[in-house]
């Protein structure tokens, strides 16, 4: 029982209250990320939202104050991919919502399956990461990703952007990377390789052409009001993928290596869809093309090692290049447990040619844009969503501590599954020897 | 920084990289990799012409008397005697001769300048996987007679990679799919050298033990072995030991039995014949007379406490439980065992029995006296862990100091290497990795590393991702139907 109201309460305590009251932080260095850095300024919250930035701005005397001064304030981070809320305990089966069966799958709704209790998302967030996208994988095309703030009662409440991508995982014809290039199953020659890739790709293309026929079919069908004949059988695989073939949602591809990413751009032109390239290791090849067709990329982890005949640095310092030829980039963790990295992915690509600014943008205002949720999220600025961290110094830096995290205009506690442990333990007393 | 006598060594600089023809990116780039090895301070541009064939360990370039190198300039992190700025290492034969910020820079001696870099002691990551040609021999739950050492192997890149994020000792252990694991190997990372060469001379022989769910083959549908369970894990364990003390009785017996028909004058009935040798046996003897270190891999603290009472049990000490994830749960269990605990930063929740662990873990530790380090177990996070180190700080208030001991310092302690490496101290080797900025800030990476004072990995000189570009650029691709024409 005991045990029982303690979750209980934890649960109360890590849950927002939406309000009306205000908060203020004052005398902070704010850095808007999308302006220069503003000394000794006062931020007022409403609402949820910010209503005010600058210096010597009036407090109401019911405003909750936090205290700024020596510290700083950034955009809550905005992680461009990661399982939050769909796997707790890696190789426990029961808790696990990363895949489904089946090649195609667009009509899947991932935000359905986040579980707003997941102790990744206290964690997370702890580490100043206040959005994220959260998605599938499996099968070729493994269904619509959300964007979600890392807090709230419900998915619905978490919701920043239940349909922010439809995500497909380009195939690849290179061997398996990872216990010894063999990988799960039966080792296959590199012809063998090829043709499963042509064929996988071929049956994508078709995919995606049924889909923009079905919905052309439709609004024909439905055109000037009419109903639809009794005899159109609605299939909620190409009705899910009906936004993504009219250009309104984006395409997540995953793809890694050259070859995938030059043939998901072919796709792009070819399908007319609008595509956001998810992995992107080797996307420094191609980085001009990239650029030319804007086509954004979402660096996955730079914690992994390049292939054997790259440069030491490739991974290190892909962000770099891309970004300096233009290219619209962000930072994903690519996991749940492992989320609250996510800024020091921007660090490792600092020390390797992307400038402090543009690794700070890669975590703020570039994921906003790459989901299309720029006007409310991803800097500090009048009207925006009030998602605010309270740091020492730049997220970037390990060393930096978060001293608040603030989500929706609300102050998340700390109380997270990491912190409840370790003053548990902290507090043991000396064993008797 | 001042590294252009390094450009005029004979397979450095621009001769290696500028490859005749159109050879493939793969081959220019092991030719540079390869080539960085051979710049080693110290030999003259003629013996690293020489040395650019096969080597046998008996030729190796070693350090010539009066070889003298100065490092100036620099923020020296010394692990063991806090932080110099503006200092100078000045490293004679190979290792550290003076260190300080009033050290006289000698004539003769090579200067690098190391104005606004950060030297950290060589980076030691006390659990590693890397170089091995096999990790388990897990087909029986008792194998301490194999041996690391016998499946070593260069493997190229990786070593290399490593090199290049500052690591410059490895331990490299056994897996963990039994209890009883076989027989780890130190090794420097001296690429690009004959494998003979890793070997670190001199340190104590150690083995590998393992707890938890790999032992008891928890993810197997079909477990193959006993035991399955922690209380068949302790009975194994008590059971080898016991084998190990009555095989260590037997030969006492017999060294005494022996003895005295030898010292006889008049040899009475026949000569005492010895026991039958036992290798696997020998390995655990040595763990019971304190010859053999014990690194635990472990991570719940109910186990830690079983291996605790196993090793007071059969009275020895486990040098180290490796990643002990719940180790901050038995802290003061550890202290005091004088066992060290070999931990994650953060990596976490990637089974069942990593539920628990925390990112506090290893500076909670810290602060109940444990002896502890920041290790990889992995290719990949061997290459930052400074990063990793940094941790400590950020999630449990570690000092600076003390976050940096736990990837150098605390690790050579662990091995039993700390006489030698492990710190930037007089007489030690001079193993150091120069960082273009403070170690645990964004934006750090490592120009240099040194092993023995000799330069393995020199980023001015390497094959890096903008070198590579850049010579795509000067140099487009000739496409097949190109070269046909």
């Amino acid at each position: 029982m005991k045990t029982h109201r303690m979750i209980a309460a934890a649960l109360v305590c890590a849950a927002p209250v939406l309000g009306a009251q205000s908060l203020v932080i004052r005398n902070a260095t704010v850095v808007p990320v999308t302006g220069p850095r503003i000394p000794n300024a006062t931020i007022v919250v409403q609402n949820g939202r910010i209503a005010a930035i600058g210096p010597n701005l009036p407090i109401s005397s019911d405003a909750t104050v936090i205290e700024g001064s020596g510290l700083f304030v950034y955009p809550g981070l905005i992680d461009s991919g990661t399982r939050l809320g769909l796997t707790e305990v890696g190789g426990v089966p029961g808790p696990d919502d990363t895949r489904e069966l089946g090649e195609f799958n667009p009509q899947d709704v991932v935000l359905t399956a986040v579980n707003p209790s997941s102790e990744h998302i206290a964690i997370t967030r702890a580490n100043g990461i206040t959005s994220a996208i959260t998605s599938a994988t499996g099968g070729l095309v493994s269904g619509i990703a959300a964007l979600i703030d890392l807090a709230g009662w419900t998915p619905n409440d978490m919701a920043a952007k239940a349909r922010a991508g439809m995500v497909v995982n380009w195939p690849s014809a290179a061997p398996p990377r990872g216990f010894g290039g063999f990988g799960f199953g039966p080792p296959r020659s590199p012809a063998e390789r090829q043709a499963e890739y042509v064929r996988q790709v071929r049956d994508i293309y078709r995919y995606f052409d049924d889909a923009r026929a079905y919905a052309e079919v439709k609004a024909r069908a439905t055109a000037n009001g009419a109903t639809l004949p009794t005899s159109f059988r609605i299939d909620l695989k190409m009705e899910a993928l009906t936004p993504v073939v009219r250009g309104e949602m984006p395409v997540i591809v995953e793809a890694s290596n050259a070859q995938q990413i030059r043939d998901a751009l072919t796709f792009a032109d070819s399908a007319k869809v609008r595509i956001v390239i998810r992995g992107g290791t080797e996307a420094w090849q191609l980085a001009d093309a990239l650029a030319a067709k804007r086509v954004p990329v979402v660096i996955a982890p730079l914690t992994s090692v390049p292939g054997g005949d790259e440069p030491y640095d490739a991974v290190y310092a892909n962000p770099g290049v891309l970004s300096k030829a233009g290219v619209l980039i962000a930072f994903e963790s690519g996991s749940a447990s492992s989320a609250r990295d996510l800024p020091y992915h921007a660090g490792l690509a600092e020390a390797f040619g992307l400038s402090g600014d543009d690794a700070l943008k890669a975590i703020t205002i570039n994921p906003a844009k790459i989901w299309g949720v720029d006007k409310d999220y991803g800097s500090i600025e009048a009207g925006k969503v009030a998602n605010l961290i309270v740091t020492t110094g730049d997220p970037i830096d390990i060393r930096s501590l978060i001293k608040e995290v603030i989500v929706r205009g609300q102050r998340m506690p700390f109380n997270d599954r990491h912190t409840r442990l370790y003053e548990q333990y902290r507090a043991r007393p000396k064993p008797k020897p | 920084m001042n590294l252009n006598y390094l450009r005029t060594s004979a397979c450095s600089g621009a001769s290696g990289r500028n490859a005749t023809g159109l050879v493939s990116r793969a081959s220019r780039l092991s030719a540079a990799i390869g080539c960085a090895v051979f710049v080693a301070i110290g030999a003259l541009p003629a013996q690293a012409s020489q040395a650019s064939g096969t080597l046998d360990p008996l030729s190796l370039p070693a350090p010539t008397a009066g070889t003298l190198v100065a490092i100036t300039n620099a923020t020296i992190m010394t692990a063991s005697h806090g932080t110099i700025e503006r200092g100078t290492i000045l490293i004679r034969d190979g290792r550290i001769a003076e260190v300080g910020a009033n050290v006289q820079v000698p004539p003769g001696a090579r200067v690098i300048d190391g104005t606004g870099k950060f030297i950290t002691p060589g980076i030691i990551d006390a659990h590693s996987h890397t170089a091995a040609e096999a990790i388990n021999e897990g087909t029986q739950s008792v194998t301490s007679e194999v041996r690391i050492e016998d499946v070593l192997r260069q493997d190229g890149i990786s070593l290399y990679r490593q090199l290049a994020g500052g690591t410059t000792t490895i331990n490299i252990l056994h897996g963990s799919a039994n209890a009883i694991g076989g027989q780890n190997a130190v090794v420097k990372l001296r690429f690009g050298l004959p494998v003979d060469s890793l070997r670190f001379a001199g340190a104590p022989l150690g083995i590998k033990f393992a707890l938890g769910e790999n032992v008891r083959q928890t993810s197997r549908s079909n477990p193959s072995r006993y035991p399955r369970s922690r209380m068949g894990v302790e009975d194994l364990l008590r059971d080898a030991f016991t084998s190990a003390r009555e095989y260590r009785a037997r030969w006492k017996e017999y060294d005494g039995a022996k003895a005295v028909w030898d010292r006889a004058k008049r040899k009475s009935g026949p000569e005492p014949v010895p026991p039958r040798k036992d290798l696997e046996l020998d390995a655990l003897v040595e763990v019971l007379e304190g010859k053999r270190l014990v690194h635990w891999h472990s991570y719940r603290a109910d186990e830690i406490l079983m291996a605790l009472g196993i090793a007071k049990e059969f009275g020895f000490r486990i040098a180290t439980m490796q990643h002990a994830l719940e180790g901050y749960k038995v802290a003061d269990e550890l202290a005091a065992a004088g066992t060290g605990a070999s931990t994650f930063a953060d990596f976490w929740g990637y089974k069942m029995e990593a539920w628990d662990a925390i990112p506090q873990n290893a500076a909670l530790m810290a602060e109940r006296g444990v002896l502890v380090t920041i290790n990889s177990d992995s290719d990949e996070r061997a290459r930052r862990l400074y990063q990793e180190a940094a941790k400590t700080m950020r999630f449990g208030g570690a000092s600076e100091e003390s976050a940096l001991r736990m990837i150098t310092l605390n690790a050579a302690l662990q091995l039993g290497i700390d006489k030698r490496v492990g710190s930037i101290d007089v007489g030690k080797d001079a193993d150091l990795a120069i960082f273009n900025a403070h170690p645990f800030s964004p934006g750090a990476r490592v120009e240099m590393t040194l092993i023995d004072g000799r330069v393995f990995f020199d980023r001015s000189t390497a094959p890096t991702l903008e070198w590579l570009i850049e010579q795509q650029k000067k140099k487009p691709r000739v496409t097949s139907e190109e070269g046909a024409r």
